[in-house]
């Protein structure tokens, strides 16, 4: 291949140059700030003084960080792995259907993924609403009191997951979707002519198969849901706000109700690396995984 | 998995038919529920038993924010500003994304991985820079001003490198013995193989840029420039129960979209099984 | 950047001078108010604007009540894109002075206004002015929160007395007593209706209560300090001991509380007093019973009720060409001076001359407790406190768990002590 360097050179920098002056202004550059802001006392607006690591040592005896920190990990776990695979389940069941059905039905699973949050909140909020919920009816029938989901701390969390799942499923639901398109159906048709078993066809079969597209679905999912804020934010007013910290919503009330700047950039930090580090980190797993298929 | 109903009369088949189709409904219900609920009048919403359809239906409560409220340019400001992010973010993106992929020049690798850095950083940490930064630039109150620090979507570039690379090679071969420069390449090659990754790309963004709270509402001060999202939180005429009417503004800011979505389904749903990289 | 900007503003201040007899005073204005009171500002507002076109034209915008707001205006104060006016919360101007957002309402400013120190009751006007002495806020009204009551469900029950009052306000015992009559009576699901699922809505009744003991928050600098921390406890006390007893609503939301009560599944209710003008559109239209609005019962030693107050504010920053002051000013004053339309919201209005009106007393259920405002207890004066301040979120996360029976009341106080000195 004919390449002449310099000129490529040139039309490289013209391609890239209109995103890295966006990106600079809009990102490198407040995020340098954010670094740099972390090692000042500062309000959120406004000049501060230099502290060196002090906003980083705060953080070993925070309460409210440990809480943030834990309650995320929890959520994580309450995310990531059962979303992925409610997911995977649905996209079987979806899989099997045609036509207007197929169209149907996953239009039904897909159209949560389209509402903003402030919407997603409104509608379960108002259905499970203490008061008049449609799904207090729910406890009702199984004969348990009615339980003010929201407010109480053990089932706030599991609550606000199963949410976020019903809402973020469809993208993942297409991902599957289209993974379980690319498997040839020859395969299928061989091993129903051996009279394999529904499930020993999923294990042998569909699961490693599929398992490129599940891999990115976790990952996808795990560093979002690190990052998760709105619905928490939104399902704690007037709750228990204190109590259902996760990390962004620790960084919010820092900056924005306390008025500390410096002490949030800090936590944001922080939460930046456990980002990289769980990335990095799962990207190794998936990898081993992957070889183990 | 259609090879397996292939002449086989399946229970199991069926029942897992009806599950995933009584699942879907379920599923769609909150919706549902919250749109009914909508339509209902205040006292009847807070009535303890279920009725699935309102005794006495009623659009006042859409009445209030259709007549009483700037929603008309909140929508006109969303759209506006919808768009602009998607094409800028879009055709960013995609420069950016051809020169990684295709072009060999100093620091790619450290840009490629500061991009992948970038995914990580939770956007609601830099609010306030960027608030700092679009004031200073006298972008208030301004679509721009909006637009701006919407345009951080590391991601879309990430798609696009993984589909140029996939392109075959022989495209290109052909082209540079046709002596054509790198911007024919990428317009005239490219670009239109991967038409189908643009249009994933373009949609997810502008839900994305749709949806957007927390930056549309410190960017603007003003309401006629509001967008929806945003505008939709002060509609309010009073206090008491008001559960009906909440649901009926959540239900304006999320309804173009969804109709939008149900209009165009088939498209959608190809291009975003494109955007994750597998080819269907 | 900023010379030109200087030079630029210099120009203009010299232009609008000079123009000022022809040009329209253009006055930025945010509020947050929403709802009725929302719709009653924007007609006073649109009442103004007509009485001075061509002359001044308020430019409102309404904006989300809370964080959102008070966000919204140091970041805009920061840029120098501060509005001309807006309202805000008097226990909100501690934290307001320490972020430097506000500038301050001159003994000049007064006099042009025309009102003064003597035109409003002493507490509101401790309340907009600092710990310098110089105020920052233009008193607009108080806010309390008083008790509904269902005037036909207490009547049937026997606890009303001769001039449709509920009968037992005077103590916590005669108070729980008519609680439990009406819970015996049978005809409702509660006695008494609270936004229970609300911590941030109860510090209302809770303050309140502590007040009604005599104590206080914040002393000096520190949080429940002395026996407050015991009088905190009691008050949580009460309040668990009703939902306990099945005499209060339990994990309510706020338009449920509201809803609980029209309905008549709660035969009272404490809520702010801008639900009055629900209540009172709802009767008009035959949808409701007869209904009455009172001071708080006296539960401990003596009355208290928690108010706070809507104030209206100067931003720091904003123009400083004094034709725009005098608008701004003048905008304030017409507000004021017409706020007796501003009381049929069912607040309090701040001025004395409108309280102390005949048609100000002739308005009910106003009438019955505005003698409430002797009594007023307001926020701690601490940059912590306030509407969506620091302390908001502390409070909201212990008064939940305890108000609906689910933590000790001595529990919930140590852990929000331990909390507050952990800012």
């Amino acid at each position: 291949m004919l390449r002449n360097h310099k000129s490529e050179t040139i039309v490289a920098m013209i391609l890239i140059a209109p995103f890295i002056a966006i990106y600079g202004l809009i990102f490198i550059y407040p995020t340098v700030d954010m670094f740099l802001l972390s090692f000042q006392k500062a309000p959120l607006i406004g000049d501060g003084t230099w502290v060196g690591v002090d906003n980083y040592t705060r953080l070993a005896s925070d309460r409210r960080f440990d809480t943030a920190f834990w309650n995320t990990a929890y959520f994580v776990a309450l995310s990531v792995v059962p979303g992925t695979f409610v997911a995977l389940f649905i996209s079987l069941g979806i899989s099997r259907l045609s036509g207007r059905i197929q169209a149907l039905v996953l239009a039904l699973f897909f159209l949560p993924y389209i509402l903003p949050v402030s919407v997603v909140y409104r509608i379960w909020d108002w259905t499970l609403n203490f008061q008049f919920g449609i799904a207090m009816h729910v406890f009702d029938w199984l004969g348990f009191d009615r339980i003010p989901i929201f407010k109480i701390t053990g089932w706030f969390m599991p609550a606000v997951a199963f949410v976020t799942i019903w809402w973020t499923a469809g993208f993942s639901i297409l991902l599957f979707l289209a993974g379980l398109r690319a498997i040839p159906v020859e395969i299928y048709e061989a091993s129903s002519l051996d009279n394999a078993s529904r499930w020993q066809t999923f294990r042998k079969i569909t699961w490693p198969l599929l398992w490129p597209v599940t891999a990115l679905v976790l990952t996808i999912q795990l560093i979002s849901q690190l990052k998760i804020f709105d619905q928490v934010y939104l399902f704690s007013t007037g709750g228990r706000p204190n109590d259902n910290l996760v990390m962004v919503y620790y960084i919010f009330q820092r900056a924005f109700v306390n008025n500390h700047g410096g002490r949030a950039a800090a936590i944001a930090v922080v939460l930046f690396i456990i980002v990289i580090v769980v990335s990095v980190l799962n990207f190794q797993l998936m990898r081993f995984a992957g070889k183990k298929q | 998995m259609n090879a397996q109903n292939v002449g086989k009369i399946n229970f199991v088949g069926a029942l897992i038919t009806l599950a995933t189709i009584f699942a879907a409904i379920l599923w769609a219900f909150p919706i549902y529920w919250g749109i009914i609920s909508s339509l209902k009048p205040e006292d009847e919403v807070v009535r303890p038993y279920i009725e699935l359809w309102p005794d006495t239906l009623t659009f006042q409560h859409y009445w209030f924010a259709l007549t009483q409220t700037q929603i008309g340019r909140w929508y006109i400001n969303s759209i506006g500003t919808a768009v602009g992010v998607t094409f800028l973010t879009v055709t960013t993106s995609m420069f950016a994304g051809y020169a990684i992929s295709q072009l060999n020049f100093p620091f790619r690798r450290t840009l490629y991985w500061i991009i992948l850095a970038s995914f990580m950083v939770p956007t609601q940490v830099l609010i306030i820079n960027h608030f700092v930064l679009i004031a200073n630039l006298g972008l208030l109150n301004t679509w721009a001003g909006i637009i701006l620090p919407q345009l951080i979507h590391p991601v879309i570039i990430i798609i696009y490198k993984q589909f140029f690379d996939q392109v075959p090679k022989d495209f290109r071969e052909a082209a540079v013995m046709d002596n054509a420069g790198e911007f024919r390449i990428l317009f005239k090659v490219y670009m239109p193989l991967n038409w189908g990754v643009t249009t994933a790309v373009s949609i997810v963004t502008f839900i994305w840029s749709w949806n957007a709270f927390l930056w549309p509402f410190l960017a603007v001060t003003k309401t006629e420039l509001m967008t929806i999202t945003v505008g939709i939180t002060q509609v309010n005429d009073a206090f008491g129960v008001y559960y009906a009417r909440q649901l009926s503004a959540a239900v304006l800011a999320g309804f173009p979209v969804a109709l939008a979505y149900l209009l165009f389904q088939r498209k959608v749903t190809e291009a975003i099984t494109l955007s994750a990289g597998i080819k269907g | 950047m900023k010379n030109i900007k200087k030079i630029t503003a210099a120009a203009a201040l010299l232009i609008g001078v000079s123009t000022t007899l022809y040009a329209e005073e253009n006055v930025v204005w945010w509020d947050f108010l929403g709802g009725g009171d929302g719709v009653r500002m924007k007609k006073l507002i649109s009442d103004f604007n007509e009485a001075n076109a061509g002359a001044i034209k308020i430019d409102a915008t309404t904006l989300e009540w809370g964080v959102p707001f008070y966000t919204k205006v140091q970041t805009s104060v920061a840029v120098g894109e501060a509005p001309d006016v807006m309202t805000y919360h008097a226990s909100r101007i501690p934290l307001a002075l320490e972020q430097n957002v506000l500038d301050e309402i001159t003994p000049a400013d007064w006099a042009t206004m025309g009102f003064g120190e003597a035109d409003f009751a002493t507490q509101i006007w401790d309340g907009v002015t600092g710990a310098d002495g110089k105020t920052y806020g233009v008193p607009l009204d108080t806010h309390p929160i008083v008790l509904y009551y269902n005037k036909d469900v207490l009547g049937a029950a026997g606890q009303l007395n001769a001039d449709g009052t509920p009968k037992g306000m005077g103590s916590r015992e005669e108070f729980t007593a008519m609680l439990q009559a009406i819970a015996d009576a049978g005809s409702v699901k509660f006695p008494l209706g609270s936004v229970t699922a609300d911590g941030n809505f109860m510090f209302r009744t809770i303050y309140s209560l502590v007040g009604q003991q005599n104590g206080e928050l914040m002393t000096d600098g520190e949080f429940l300090a002395g026996d407050n921390a015991k009088k905190l406890e009691n008050a949580l006390g009460v309040l668990q001991e009703w939902t306990n007893a099945g005499l209060q609503s339990t994990y309510t939301d706020y338009p449920a509380t509201v809803a609980l009560f029209t309905s008549g599944e709660a035969a009272m209710m404490i809520n702010g007093v801008w639900e009055v003008p629900t209540m009172t559109d709802l009767h008009a239209s035959g949808k409701l019973f007869e209904w009455g609005a009172v001071e708080l019962p006296v539960i401990f030693d003596k009355p208290s009720t928690y108010s706070d107050s809507h104030v209206f504010a100067i931003p720091k920053g904003s123009s400083q060409d004094p034709a725009k002051r005098a608008a701004v000013l003048k905008a304030i004053s017409g507000i004021l001076n017409e706020s007796l339309f501003w009381a049929t919201a069912g607040h309090i209005p701040a001025n004395n001359a409108v309280t102390n009106s005949a048609e100000y007393k002739a308005m009910e259920p106003n009438a019955t407790y505005s003698s409430l405002t002797a009594n007023m207890i307001y926020d701690p004066k601490t940059p912590l406190a306030g509407v969506a301040g620091p302390i908001f979120d502390v409070m909201s996360t212990h008064f939940v768990p305890t108000l609906n029976g689910e933590m000790d009341p001595a529990e919930a106080v140590s852990a929000i002590k331990e909390d507050l000195s952990d800012m």
